[in-house]
């Protein structure tokens, strides 16, 4: 498969409230990121503290209410609806904890639809649906609806799908919260190829410690910041960049 | 995405929900079905009526006479003056050359004196009386305003079978019901002659037995007895041999007593009547009477149609509840969808076609299931027909009724599912992610 340029995140004071019967919801609160083309980073945190909206606001699905967020170099403030589905298209590839196949198509159908989508040319899709299938190990399988897959099995297709367009930024929302042991170490480590064989960037939102710390970088949201949580070493190792703040304090990379 | 890929993908979720799907097809087919037997039946009779009027037949038809118009025929006569004219093989063979004339059947009448063995109700012999006997060309009573009642038509050419009008019923004192009861009853006719007896004249009879074969309601021409043109052509020529017979008798000059002018469809009838009447005879025809039977059919129609409509609409709005429903179950489905890039039209599109499906299927399905239908109450009609004696009729299906039951059903559903598609175009793209 080739190669293609990782997206770079960059993230300045986003705020995001929700509205609730208690009242108003605080999720992110001023929350700075960067993330640079073709890292890893893990976001952990408890339940409610914001990684699958910060997710959505990454990849397109949610707009920012306050604050920017560029990606790739691209500010998505600035996109109309219609914009916003092609940077989906074009850059995103979205793995849900829930999978999000589609039960009425077949694996196979669930990866064309997403190149079906770009406008890719039928013979072109097929050889494409047939290299994702073999590179997620399920060639054998094209044929079987979500229904009739285990949950590892719905999860590579949904990384499948998630690869179909061939991604600059592959966003990965509790990817493992529904597998089992063997299914999770199968997901996580197909996950974790992604940036060195497709170059793209991956942010893989978690609760499970294990995971993350298999990441470049784990940062973890609290109080509606992501606060850095990779020791200098590593992150100087992997960014390549200079030494930030020790671990705890706002990421800036 | 393309057109293909969206119809796919509607058809894969159609599937999906077999339950709901086939539900809401059924609403459609229903009431497609219903829209479809009903404008079936209508159109069926209808176009019974108009086969009639367009490819000639007793609707289209137009008497003329002899005499000078009747004014007192106001609405159907045409009025124009002008001195009685007899009707005979030249006026005949003018008529019959005229370019909108599919047929002329000549008609005979001869004034009979009937004996009947017949009693009235209570039990009283009936009298002698005169009465008309009317003469056509038996072999093209299917031309003629002539309907078998009870029993059958005199044979082509018989001279001792006849059969009578309801106006020999009354007579009687019968209803229309009891027509069978005459059927095969014999009575004898004469037919009288004015000799010249040694300065003095007197009347004597020509007497013929004959068999009553059959009940009819006619309007080839006022008279009680319907017989072979060859019996009253014998009839009249037994009168026409005696003296002083026009006077006497009041004996018609006119060979012919009347025409029964067939024109080539209804549209004609107008103006083969100001033909005929160039010519110089009087005419009539039931133009109004056609006129108002298309238009109370035309009402039939309308009014059968609007129920049909107002079934699908009722269909349109259980697909658009359905789908409403269908947009609420699939909200993290539709936020999936988007998030790989799908546009708000792409969803649109789905939706929509999701809802056109439902009314195509079930429009297919609705207009087979009414013809069954309307071929089933088609052939209770038939019974009925035939029980009456009276040609059956044949259903058509009209190919507007066709492409209108499934046309209509998908555009109805197209319309119903907007909202739904709408509605599901405009969902956020969140939908797919659960809370954070």
């Amino acid at each position: 498969m080739a190669a293609v340029a990782g997206a770079s995140v960059e993230i300045r004071d986003l705020h995001h409230r929700f509205a609730s019967r208690a009242g108003v919801v605080t999720v992110l609160d001023g929350l700075d990121l960067d993330v640079t083309a073709g890292g890893y980073v893990a976001l952990v945190g408890a339940s409610g503290a914001g990684k699958s909206t910060l997710l959505s606001v990454i990849g397109g699905l949610e707009p920012a209410q306050s604050g920017s967020v560029v990606i790739g170099g691209q500010d998505l403030g600035g996109l109309s609806r219609t914009d916003l589905a092609t940077f989906r298209r074009e850059t995103v590839g979205f793995v849900f904890q829930h999978f999000g196949l589609l039960e009425a198509l077949t694996a196979a159908e669930n990866i064309e639809l997403a190149c079906s989508l770009a406008r890719v040319a039928p013979a072109a899709r097929r050889a494409k649906v047939r290299e994702l299938l073999e590179a997620v190990d399920l060639a054998d399988r094209a044929r079987h609806r979500p229904v009739q897959l285990s949950g590892g099995e719905r999860q590579r297709v949904a990384i499948a799908r998630a690869l179909a367009n061939g991604p600059s930024l592959v966003l990965a929302d509790e990817p493992t919260g529904n597998l089992d042991d063997a299914s999770t170490a199968r997901v996580v480590a197909l996950l974790e190829s992604l940036p060195a064989e497709h170059g793209c960037t991956l942010v893989l939102g978690t609760h499970d410690l294990a995971i993350a710390e298999r990441a470049s970088r784990r940062l973890r949201l609290r109080g509606g910041r992501a606060v850095e949580e990779t020791a200098p070493a590593a992150v100087n190792a992997i960014a390549g960049a200079a030494p930030t703040g020790p671990p705890g304090q706002q990421a800036r990379r | 995405m393309t057109w293909r890929d969206v119809i796919r993908l509607a058809a894969r979720t159609v599937r999906r929900r077999p339950g709901r799907a086939v539900l809401t097809v059924l609403a459609v087919t229903l009431a497609a079905a219903l829209l479809t037997a009903l404008l079936t039946i209508s159109t069926t009779a209808e176009t019974r009526v108009l086969e009639q009027l367009s490819s000639g037949g007793p609707l289209a038809g137009i008497k003329v006479a002899a005499a000078a118009p009747d004014p007192g025929q106001v609405d159907q006569d045409n009025a124009a003056p002008g001195a009685a004219k007899a009707l005979d093989d030249t006026a005949l063979t003018q008529i019959s050359d005229l370019p909108d004339v599919r047929d002329v059947v000549p008609i005979v009448s001869s004034k009979v004196y009937v004996i009947t063995p017949a009693r009235d109700r209570d039990n009283h012999r009936i009298g002698p009386f005169f009465e008309d006997l009317v003469g056509v060309d038996l072999t093209k009573v299917s031309q003629l305003p002539i309907t078998p009642v009870a029993g059958r038509l005199p044979s082509p050419g018989a001279t001792s079978e006849i059969a009578v009008t309801q106006g020999y019923l009354e007579r009687l004192g019968l209803q229309r019901v009891d027509a069978p009861q005459v059927v095969g009853t014999p009575l004898q006719m004469a037919t009288p002659q004015v000799v010249d007896d040694g300065g003095q004249f007197r009347i004597r009879g020509r007497w013929v037995k004959v068999t009553i074969v059959g009940v009819v309601a006619q309007e080839a021409g006022d008279g009680q007895f319907l017989a072979s043109s060859e019996m009253v052509q014998q009839a009249r020529d037994w009168a026409r041999a005696g003296v002083n017979q026009s006077r006497d008798l009041q004996l018609s000059t006119s060979p012919y007593t009347g025409l029964f002018v067939v024109a080539r469809g209804i549209d004609n009838v107008s103006k083969v009547r100001a033909q005929i009447t160039a010519i110089g005879y009087s005419t009539s025809a039931p133009e109004n009477l056609i006129a108002s039977v298309r238009r109370y059919l035309h009402v039939v129609e309308i009014v059968l149609s609007s129920v049909g409509i107002i079934a699908l609409v009722v269909a349109a709005l259980g697909i658009s509840n359905a789908m409403l429903a269908a947009v609420r179950e699939r909200r993290r489905e539709i936020g999936v969808l988007k998030a790989i890039g799908a546009r708000d039209r792409d969803v649109y599109r789905v939706f929509l076609l999701e809802a056109g499906t439902l009314g195509f299927v079930g429009g297919v399905l609705g207009t087979i299931f009414g013809w069954a239908i309307a071929e089933v109450v088609g052939r209770v009609v038939n019974g009925y027909l035939a029980a009456q004696r009276l040609v059956g009729v044949k259903l058509t299906l009209p190919w507007p009724v066709v492409v209108g039951g499934i046309v209509g059903s998908t555009l109805l559903a197209l319309l119903a599912g907007t909202l739904p598609a709408v509605r599901a175009a405009r969902l956020p793209a969140r939908e797919a992610v659960g809370g954070g």
